[in-house]
């Protein structure tokens, strides 16, 4: 059963079009992320599913209703906000409860639950504090206690981790993770961290330029990319891409020519992953070393080639900035995508 | 800094309280000495002191008897407490929605109250006077109240929208998320935020009330409805002016602002500035 | 229950509910202390005699006939009010007041009777005279003539005294000398005539007299008290109020004007007549004039002499002991033999402001006496504009359906998508919008268009743009003196410089003196320097305006401490503007200190140990860091600040009061003058309003441009 369904979704500010048309069906239990460049309009998207903002065209179903109309509140929605929006004159408890009161439930409910997303977030110790007097890690579980208790059927996260240094990070992850298992509950998530979506998500949704760009399971779109914006959004360093043209059994691009594969014919894009290639002594690929990132026995090197930047990754010591070394990819690891890049004729 | 330059700044600032002062001194000599004249003299001090002032124009009656000191500062505080609790109430909503909502007529509106305040005061009341008695609020203090409440709600309205626009709004979507309704985000959320502006916004519109005289003056006809700046009016005359009994009664007016004042004084600073600093 | 006794019990109730429902009789005044205590009294009889319940209203002098004229017409005033008989002609214009057609005449003095009479109709009960006597310490023998005064007085002086002291800057006591002089004010064609050889001989021999220090400096009616009571002038001339200030123990008698020896005429002083009289709008007619003759009349009189210190207008009062005998009250009528009434034409009320300027002028040197009636004349043209012709409104109604339409196509055409939260925006404005609109709005667009009007006693002409015409042109005066609008303009905009940027500084100096850490008294400081802000502003201009008294201002008396001559502040241009200059400084720089506190703390510290590191000198983080990071916070305190300032009429109308001439005054000031002080000239009063808001918009538009804003 799907538990978000997006149909025809468009927005626009001013002159500004943010959301060009989305189609997006989200299954219940799911926790998606919708990653992709800043104003792609994912927070946007996120905004109109909370009930925030008011969408121009298409509609939003939430279990099946359609809740264009509604109200925030009558949703049954809870947001993690980028910034927590702790209201600064409550203390900790007071927030965590303050939906509840909201709802006018009996107080020893209220207690009781309260007292479970604190105990689940480890925030008994903090309960009578103004927000001013927490970390940022502190904050966080705050704001996500605030909508634990709620218990609402859809959690929705804008970027809730950005403000965080990357240990916590690291950290925040884990216990996101654990939660979504815990509460079984649907999770929508908004970041343009492509570590968080790959880590996080059962599904990720890209998006650029207020359009889906593909929606699928987080190595599924890491293989199988859909276009040149999806393979270079994913992955770091980011897919290599080269300009080729199909001739017979060979593609063939400014200073380099690699054995064909596939259907493609005429102009392509290639794509290579850093990690599928090698600095080697011998390879169809050469360039001067520009910059070497040394992660310890191994690392990338980042090389200037006749046929643009290209990076790759090395083996050992011997790369050093300002040599012209080769590379070579590791067996059949050639994604082609078609001229404009809009288009993948072949995964690996 | 040097032991030097603090104890001249400690002096260079106590000097300047000093001479800020002096006319406040000045007036509480004349409230407390004998006479009802100016005197030549330099020294702030009185030089003999006597309550006579404060025992006249606190124990002033009219022919009926009625205590008019007592009924004309009950008449001030009503007028200017129910000045500020109508004055506020109507400004700050206006000023959310002036601040967060859009809806044609925003922007004009925000100009048009801008304007209003450039036409001197003193020339509205002509026309003020005659909309009144159509309205039948000719000698009332629900008349007054009315009046100085919209006269001074583009002031109001003005501060408060500085203020709400420098509240993140993420609190306001968090609390809707939390399922509150516009209106409870207003009252539980953004009302409490705004503590400090509406302080200083009511401290100004209940200084305003307490302080008009020339429209209460021209509007009331009765002597134990005046507020006090009316009544304070008689001890200065064009020809005679009780400058014993003009400074007690205007010592007796001041008070309650200045305690007011120092009540509030920790919100005036950011109450003005956080809209110009923030936004 | 009989049947009889049912019909008393019902007219008994019916009885008390008509008395009930009477509303009582409402009496305005303007007096204080004894006269006040008499009409107490004296309405409690009436009372008593009547049944009539009387409510007294003391109405404090300066606002009570602009109280009279607003509420009267509107049929909210008093049904019986005590005034002066000298604005009669305005009161019965205006249709303030009723007649009298039952006045006994010869119940009153004559001269009383003939102040009171207009058109051959009677208005009003004569209460009481007001003239000018000659008051002569004990010792002093009293001089019949000019001569005999000139004689007397030199044995008088000394460094520390003077012969005879009046206020001479009012005219009010100086008409008496004019008359003497043989001047006559208006002509045959009932203009007033300034410009006489009498007027300059009768200025000349004034100025004559304070040459030779017989007559002090800038008299005031402070002064003359002071100067009799302290024995340091022999005679004053004044009124029968003076006695209540004479102290106890001095004596002194009473004498009619003298003589002046040039003409052989003597000083004839105005006789001003309180008289009762009866609103045009009483509701209670009858009852009305039975209280105002009530008043006038009988024992009513008797309280009125013995308690208020009156001097009576009714004839039958002289008979009695309690009357003739008091020396002071028959010298008094003596004295009002020789006054003549003060004149209750429109023309007389636009001598005042004249007169005072050339007296003034003359007194301080600045103007020779011969050259002093032309001055007077100027100003008068100046002030008495002639009614403007009726000018056709069909051009001006055509303008304005235009514009407005044109307004609503530019509105209409602009595409617009209704936002869902239209209905709600709308909703929670309604309020303030409603209130703003029926109470803020109409009386803003009514001003505005009252402007296209010239106003006269009550009756409206449309006169199209002329009295903006009027303003422009600068009718009827030089553009670089005083009343022209341009040389008002030029003062209110150096006004609001001088003060906007004495308050930035002082503030923002204040602000930084406050910000050092080190400090362990700020707390105390800043609230003590907040303090002005808390005083009300006309609390401060009268306070202000005491301190620069010129002879019992504390700021001359500081000055004397440090040897400094005594300044007179308001003769001249330069110290009456300082004055009022310091006034406002002292009540406006809190605000801005307050702002610049509020700023500050804003400014992140480690931006100066930054700069200090980088070696900036304090001067330099001032210049580089603190001024144009504080200037998103100052620049709407100092456009707000400007407003203000640009309209503070308080500080201008009570500090200085427009003196030296009017020099002082600013554009809210002159407007007000217009409109309450001149003949009610509304019209012209709003057409400087309209200019006063063009400017300021103006300046708005400028600010907002330096502020970075766009036009919304």
């Amino acid at each position: 059963m799907s538990d978000v369904r997006l149909v025809g979704l468009k927005k626009r500010f001013g002159d500004n079009a943010i959301v060009k048309g989305v189609d997006l069906e989200v299954q219940a239990g799911e926790f998606l992320v919708m990653v992709g460049p800043s104003g792609c309009g994912k927070t946007t998207l996120l905004r109109i599913i909370a009930g925030l903002e008011t969408a121009d065209e298409g509609e939003v179903y939430l279990g099946g209703q359609r809740v264009n109309e509604l109200p925030p509140r009558e949703r049954d929605v809870g947001m993690v906000f980028q910034s927590y929006a702790l209201y600064p004159h409550m203390t900790v408890r007071e927030n965590l409860a303050f939906g509840l009161t909201l709802r006018k439930l009996p107080r020893a409910d209220i207690d009781a639950r309260v007292a479970e997303a604190a105990r689940m977030l480890e925030l008994d110790a903090l309960l009578d504090r103004k927000p001013k007097a927490l970390s940022g890690g502190q904050r966080q579980r705050v704001a996500m206690g605030r909508v634990i208790v709620r218990r609402p059927r859809l959690f929705l996260f804008d970027e809730p981790l950005s403000n965080l240094d990357t240990a916590l990070r690291v950290q925040m992850r884990g216990e996101l993770s654990r939660l979504h298992r815990q509460l079984g509950v649907t999770m929508l998530y908004v970041t343009h961290d492509q570590v968080e979506a790959m880590t996080l998500a059962t599904r990720v949704a890209v998006f650029n330029q207020g359009l889906l760009q593909q929606l699928g399971p987080p190595m599924e779109l890491y293989l199988r990319p859909t276009n040149t914006f999806v393979a270079q959004f994913l992955g770091s360093p980011s897919m290599n891409l080269l300009t080729a043209r199909r001739d017979g059994a060979h593609f063939r691009g400014a200073g380099f020519t690699l054995d064909a594969v596939g259907e493609a014919s005429g102009e392509v894009k290639l794509g290579l992953r850093p990690q599928d290639l090698r600095v080697a002594d011998e390879g169809p690929l050469r360039g001067e070393v520009l910059a070497v990132e040394r992660l310890g026995f191994d690392g990338y090197a980042f090389l200037q080639t006749a046929a643009g930047p290209l990076a790759a990754r090395f083996e050992g010591s011997s790369v050093e900035v300002g040599q012209t070394v080769a590379v070579r990819p590791l067996g059949d690891v050639l994604h082609v995508f078609s001229a404009d890049g809009a288009r993948a004729l072949r995964h690996p | 800094m040097t032991r030097l330059r603090l104890f001249a700044l400690n002096a260079l600032l106590t000097l300047l309280c000093v001479a800020t002062l002096y006319p406040v001194l000045w007036v509480v000599k004349l409230a407390l000495s004998p006479t009802q004249t100016l005197s030549l003299s330099a020294n702030p001090l009185p030089e003999a002191v006597t309550l006579d002032h404060f025992r006249a124009v606190l124990g002033s009656s009219d022919a009926q008897g009625r205590w008019l000191f007592g009924r004309q500062l009950l008449s001030s505080l009503v007028v200017s407490g129910a000045t500020t609790l109508v004055g506020m109430s109507l400004a700050v909503t206006a000023a959310y929605a002036l601040s967060r909502f859009r809806f044609p007529g925003k922007d004009s509106g925000l100009q048009l109250l801008l304007v209003t305040q450039m036409f001197p005061a003193t020339l509205m009341l002509v026309p003020l006077y005659s909309l009144l008695q159509t309205l039948g609020l000719l000698d009332s203090l629900g008349g007054l109240v009315l009046v100085y409440a919209t006269s001074s709600l583009p002031f109001c309205v003005w501060m408060l929208k500085g203020y709400f626009d420098t509240l993140p709004r993420e609190l306001e979507e968090a609390a809707l998320m939390d399922g509150a309704s516009r209106w409870q985000v207003f009252v539980k959320i953004v009302l409490p935020l705004a503590r400090p502006a509406l302080a200083v916004t009511a401290l100004f519109s209940f200084m305003q009330a307490w302080n008009e005289f020339i429209l209460a003056a021209t509007l009331l006809n009765d002597a134990a409805r005046f507020t006090l700046p009316v009544a304070l009016q008689r001890y200065v005359g064009e020809y005679k002016t009780e400058w014993g009994h003009f400074a007690a009664g205007a010592l007796l007016i001041s008070a309650p602002v200045m305690a007011l004042f120092f009540a509030l004084q920790r919100y005036l600073i950011g109450g003005l500035t956080a809209g110009a600093v923030k936004g | 229950m009989s049947r009889g006794a049912r019909r008393v019990a019902a007219s008994l109730l019916l009885l008390f509910a008509s008395a009930a429902l009477a509303a009582p009789l409402r009496l305005w005044h303007g007096y204080r202390g004894g006269e006040e205590e008499a009409i107490e009294r004296i309405a409690r009889q009436f009372t008593a005699e009547t049944g009539l319940e009387v409510e007294a209203l003391a109405v404090p002098y300066d606002a009570l006939s602009s109280k009279l004229t607003s509420a009267i017409p509107h049929g909210a005033g008093p049904d019986v009010f005590i005034f002066a008989h000298e604005r009669l002609r305005q009161f019965h214009r205006l249709k303030v007041v009723a007649p009298t057609p039952a006045l006994e005449t010869d119940r009153y003095l004559l001269p009383a009777v003939a102040a009171l009479e207009l058109d051959g109709a009677h208005y009003g009960y004569p209460l009481a005279i007001k003239c000018l006597a000659l008051f002569v310490r004990e010792g002093v023998a009293a001089p019949d003539s000019t001569d005999a005064l000139e004689r007397v007085l030199p044995a008088h002086l000394s460094p520390d005294t003077f012969g005879i002291a009046w206020e001479a800057g009012d005219f009010y006591f100086h008409a008496p000398i004019l008359a003497g002089f043989g001047g006559q004010l208006f002509g045959a064609d009932g203009r007033a005539r300034f410009d006489t050889p009498e007027m300059a001989r009768s200025l000349t021999w004034v100025k004559s007299l304070q040459d030779r220090a017989l007559l002090p400096q800038e008299v005031s009616g402070a002064l003359v008290k002071t100067l009799f009571n302290e024995r340091r002038i022999a005679m004053a001339i004044s009124g029968p109020w003076f006695a209540s200030e004479i102290d106890p123990q001095l004596g002194y008698s009473v004498h009619p004007l003298p003589v002046v020896s040039q003409t052989g005429l003597p000083m004839s002083p105005f006789l001003g007549v309180e008289a009762a009289f009866d609103s045009a709008r009483s509701e209670q007619a009858e009852a009305a004039q039975r209280l105002a003759r009530y008043l006038s009349v009988g024992d009513a009189t008797l309280q009125r002499v013995t308690l208020g210190r009156q001097i009576p207008a009714e004839l039958a009062a002289w008979d009695d002991p309690l009357v003739s005998g008091d020396p002071l009250i028959s010298a008094f009528r003596a004295a009002a033999e020789r006054a003549t009434p003060t004149p209750n034409t429109l023309e007389m009320a636009r001598v005042w402001e004249p007169m005072k300027l050339a007296l003034k002028a003359v007194l301080q040197g600045g103007v020779a006496p011969e050259d002093a009636g032309a001055l007077a004349d100027r100003r008068y043209r100046a002030l008495n504009r002639e009614a403007l012709p009726q000018a056709d409104p069909r051009p001006w109604l055509i303008a304005l359906a235009v514009g407005v339409s044109w307004l609503l196509w530019r509105h209409a055409r602009r595409p617009r998508q209704p936002s869902p939260e239209t209905w709600l925006g709308l909703t929670w404005v309604a309020p303030a919008a409603l209130g703003l609109l029926a109470l803020v709005l109409i009386p803003f667009v009514i001003g505005l268009s009252l402007s296209l009007f010239h106003h006269e006693a009550g009756d409206y002409t449309f006169v199209g743009g002329a009295n903006f015409v009027d303003i422009l042109t600068s009718r009827g005066y030089r553009f670089n003196e005083p009343l022209s609008f341009y040389f008002t303009l030029a003062v209110t905009l150096l006004w609001t410089a001088v003060n906007v940027v004495l308050h930035v500084s002082l503030g923002l100096f204040l602000a930084i003196l406050l910000k050092e850490p080190l400090l362990k008294l700020r707390a105390v400081y800043r609230v003590l320097l907040i303090v002005p802000w808390a005083v009300p502003n006309y609390i401060t201009a009268l306070m202000w305006k005491g301190m620069f008294h010129r002879q019992f201002g504390a700021i001359n008396a500081l000055l004397g401490l440090l040897g400094v001559e005594p300044v007179s502040w308001f003769t001249h241009w330069s110290t009456a503007f300082a004055a009022n200059v310091i006034t406002n400084t002292w009540l406006g720089f809190p605000f801005m200190m307050v702002v610049s506190l509020g700023a500050l703390q804003s400014i992140p510290a480690d931006l100066y140990e930054a700069a200090a590191v980088d070696g900036a000198s304090r001067w330099a983080q001032f210049r580089h860091i603190t001024l144009p990071l504080l200037r998103p916070a100052l620049l709407p305190a100092v456009i707000l600040g400007s407003v203000w300032t640009f309209n503070m009429f308080n500080i201008i109308y009570l500090v200085s009061g427009g003196e030296p001439g009017g020099g002082t005054d600013i554009l809210v000031s002159e407007a007000f003058r217009w409109a309450f002080q001149r003949n009610e000239q509304y019209g012209f009063a709003a057409a400087y309003s309209v200019l006063i808001f063009v400017v300021l918009f103006v300046w708005s538009r400028i600010t907002r441009r330096l502020s970075g804003e766009e036009p919304a």
